[in-house]
């Protein structure tokens, strides 16, 4: 009898890698540079929080990424919303670049680099952001003027949810003639964009016994189902006991049901759920018991989220929930293991200051969690921007351009605020 | 390890006091404090614990304190016993024994009962037994009102009072918004200590700041109280404390 005992590699979910400074499997979240700054993707598990910004632009961007990486990585994918159509978001996902067009493309940025400091030019060499971790092959490039080819989707394990329960009630209360199974939102075409292929069957598929629970129902021709909350007629008692407003029971219904399917138990490492939920806590969600239902969801999100290989990703209006109820944000906060606010300069006076015109608008780190383990991975610097360009979303050190010559005669308050020495009344002398 | 911050928090004894209460902040993340105290208190022979994970599940506390150098799993079962209403709730859905209200129990009193049964089995073979309960605002969460918290921390430290050797802590998240309870459990206990964010933003060789306030047992008369501050660093295998103007800025 010998002790030798081969050593068996476990084999990594598709998309993800074990982080060398936690030992956590992380995830990619869809832009490379948000990775770096969360220290190389999403842990397992975890649930991060983008705060919108006023004109929801940017958000978006980011929930693209995140769904369009899922997608790439042939990962499981549940997309949530009251205030998008699921379906067309998901046709709108950016296009993946290929490895000899992300590698022209960095090409591109490091000759413009090379060529942008003349004097400083030892600064040339610093990366923007910190890219220690960058160099690991997880996560893709994606194209934003592009759209994702519909084969790619047609392949994908998706799952969405936009509360059609809506529309089935309006159907049968002002429209008794009418069929039962009125068609979602989310099937109604998009005019303006191409149809997923075999979309059609998952509108027929819709049309069979309302008892049928479709939450689990990822084995179709397109792999993608449409959840309805009027499915789950057998839970609903237990839903209006725990939510005063029925759809967060819904919701959370639904996302614990994907998420007990077996390839999804940790420590399986079969697959990986990706739970993208957009808009969250808007004016759609509203009513008199608002705050306490909200932050219940988030808790019992919070427990199955943790419980499997999944991860999350939110974005929240939460400038207008702090308007609500102030003492909501740090509540939310600390239900997500990440809190990234995006603070976008559009409609506001930096948009057309000088100082500002490289970005699109600040991000502001909240939270950033220690989740199965003890220390948080922390960025460089936690002054960072973000801008968008044509084909991409970039995180970037936030930093003031070398000279200041309009705002040199008259300090602005703007960004009295962001010089820490303000002795701007002279301009930079290199 | 964390033997430096346990001892400043006056935790890294034998005999712990009956009642210790961890204020934290909002923004601030003191759940280190509990891998520090569970990881003190399992190294104890004999000791017995009781984990109720209520912000983190189980896995999150072994991965923790495997990075502390120690393994819960050997524990678990004999001297560590755990409480995982997050894995329930995500096991059992929305059918979940916490989310509904059982036999007219609300889910502060089930919680009690189960903590007690638990206690009941395992103190009268253990030398010293410690409940540990990671964040009592997760209660809030869940649809528990302020009175119903407060009865659960006075049943608690009811329970420390009628055991010797038994210590109750608890932790409340977000200090600052349930300021009142926070305040009132506080008052139960001997030993608080409140987890501080730094007031002048956020330092690279420094998390935040510790605030341990502890009322001297002075008979019947208890009402002398030391006050003391330390800043720590949670690193990955390790929790630094440094005294208050140990740490500057280097040129």
């Amino acid at each position: 009898m010998t002790s030798f005992r081969k050593r068996t590699v476990q084999k990594p979910i598709r998309g993800t890698r074990t982080s060398p400074h936690t030992a956590q499997v992380i995830t990619s979240s869809g832009n490379p540079s948000l990775d770096v700054v969360i220290g190389g993707g999403l842990p397992m598990g975890s649930i991060c929080l983008i705060e919108e910004d006023r004109f929801m632009t940017h958000a978006k961007v980011l929930a693209k990424y995140f769904l369009a990486e899922g997608v790439i990585s042939k990962q499981e994918i549940f997309l949530g919303s009251l205030d998008d159509i699921p379906a067309e978001m998901l046709r709108r996902l950016p296009k993946p670049l290929t490895e000899l067009e992300t590698e022209v493309e960095q090409r591109q940025e490091q000759g413009q680099e090379a060529g942008g400091l003349r004097i400083a030019w030892r600064y040339n060499d610093l990366p923007l952001v910190n890219t220690e971790h960058a160099t690991a092959k997880i996560g893709h490039h994606f194209n934003l003027m592009e759209q994702m080819d519909s084969m790619m989707l047609y392949y994908a394990n998706t799952t969405m949810w936009d509360d059609s329960q809506k529309d089935i009630v309006i159907a049968a209360e002002f429209s008794q003639d009418s069929s039962p199974t009125t068609p979602s939102l989310e099937q109604q075409p998009v005019e303006d964009a191409p149809p997923i292929p075999g979309e059609e069957t998952a509108a027929e598929e819709k049309t069979p016994p309302q008892d049928e629970n479709s939450a689990n129902n990822n084995n179709n021709n397109n792999n993608s189902s449409s959840v309805t909350s009027s499915t789950k007629t057998g839970s609903q008692e237990s839903q209006s006991q725990i939510f005063h407003n029925p759809r967060y029971g819904g919701l959370l219904n639904d996302i614990q049901q994907l998420l007990r399917d077996e390839s999804f138990v940790a420590g399986t490492k079969k697959n990986l759920c990706r739970i993208c939920l957009t808009s969250l806590g808007s004016p759609l969600w509203y009513d008199d018991h608002f705050g306490e239902d909200l932050i219940k969801f988030l808790t019992l999100l919070m427990a199955s989220v943790r419980n499997c290989n999944s991860v999350c990703l939110i974005t929240m209006p939460m400038h207008l929930i702090a308007k609500y109820d102030a003492s909501l944000v740090p509540k939310i906060r600390q239900l997500v293991d990440y809190a990234i606010e995006l603070e976008s300069f559009a409609g506001s006076e930096r948009e057309t200051h000088p100082a500002f015109k490289e970005y699109s608008g600040l991000l502001h780190l909240h939270k950033m969690s220690a989740l199965n383990t003890l220390a948080v991975h922390m960025p460089d610097t936690t002054d960072l921007a973000f801008k968008l360009r044509r084909k991409k979303f970039v995180i970037e050190k936030f930093h003031l351009p070398p000279e200041l010559q309009e705002s040199s005669a008259k300090p602005d308050n703007c960004i009295s605020g962001l010089l820490s020495n303000s002795n701007a009344t002279a301009s930079l002398d290199f | 390890m964390a033997t430096s911050v346990l001892l400043a928090c006056g935790l890294n004894e034998q005999k712990l006091p009956g009642f210790v209460h961890i204020s934290e902040e909002s923004n601030v993340d003191g759940s280190f404090l509990i891998s520090c105290i569970l990881g003190q208190r399992l190294r104890i022979s004999n000791a017995g614990t009781l984990l109720v994970c209520l912000q983190h599940h189980y896995q999150h506390y072994f991965n923790a304190g495997m990075r502390l150098g120690y393994n819960t799993n050997i524990f678990q079962g004999k001297t560590l016993g755990v409480i995982d209403v997050l894995s329930d709730m995500a096991g059992e859905g929305l059918a979940s024994k916490w989310l509904r209200n059982s036999e007219g129990q609300t889910l502060t009193e089930q919680l009690v009962e189960d903590i007690r049964a638990q206690v009941e089995s395992n103190y009268a073979s253990r030398n010293s037994y410690t409940v540990l309960i990671d964040n009592l605002s997760i209660l809030f969460n869940l649809g528990a009102s302020k009175l119903q918290v407060q009865q659960f921390c006075q049943d608690l430290a009811a329970l420390a009072k009628e055991r010797e050797n038994l210590t109750v802590i608890t932790k409340l998240s977000n200090s600052d918004i349930y300021q009142l309870t926070d305040n009132n459990v506080a008052k139960l206990g001997q030993v608080r200590i409140q987890v501080l964010r730094l007031k002048s933003g956020v330092f690279r060789e420094v998390d935040g700041k510790l605030l341990i306030e502890r009322v001297l047992e002075e008979g019947n008369y208890a009402c002398e109280e030391t006050r003391k501050e330390v800043l720590y660093k949670v690193n990955d295998r390790n929790v630094k404390v440094f005294a208050p103007g140990e740490i500057g800025v280097k040129v």
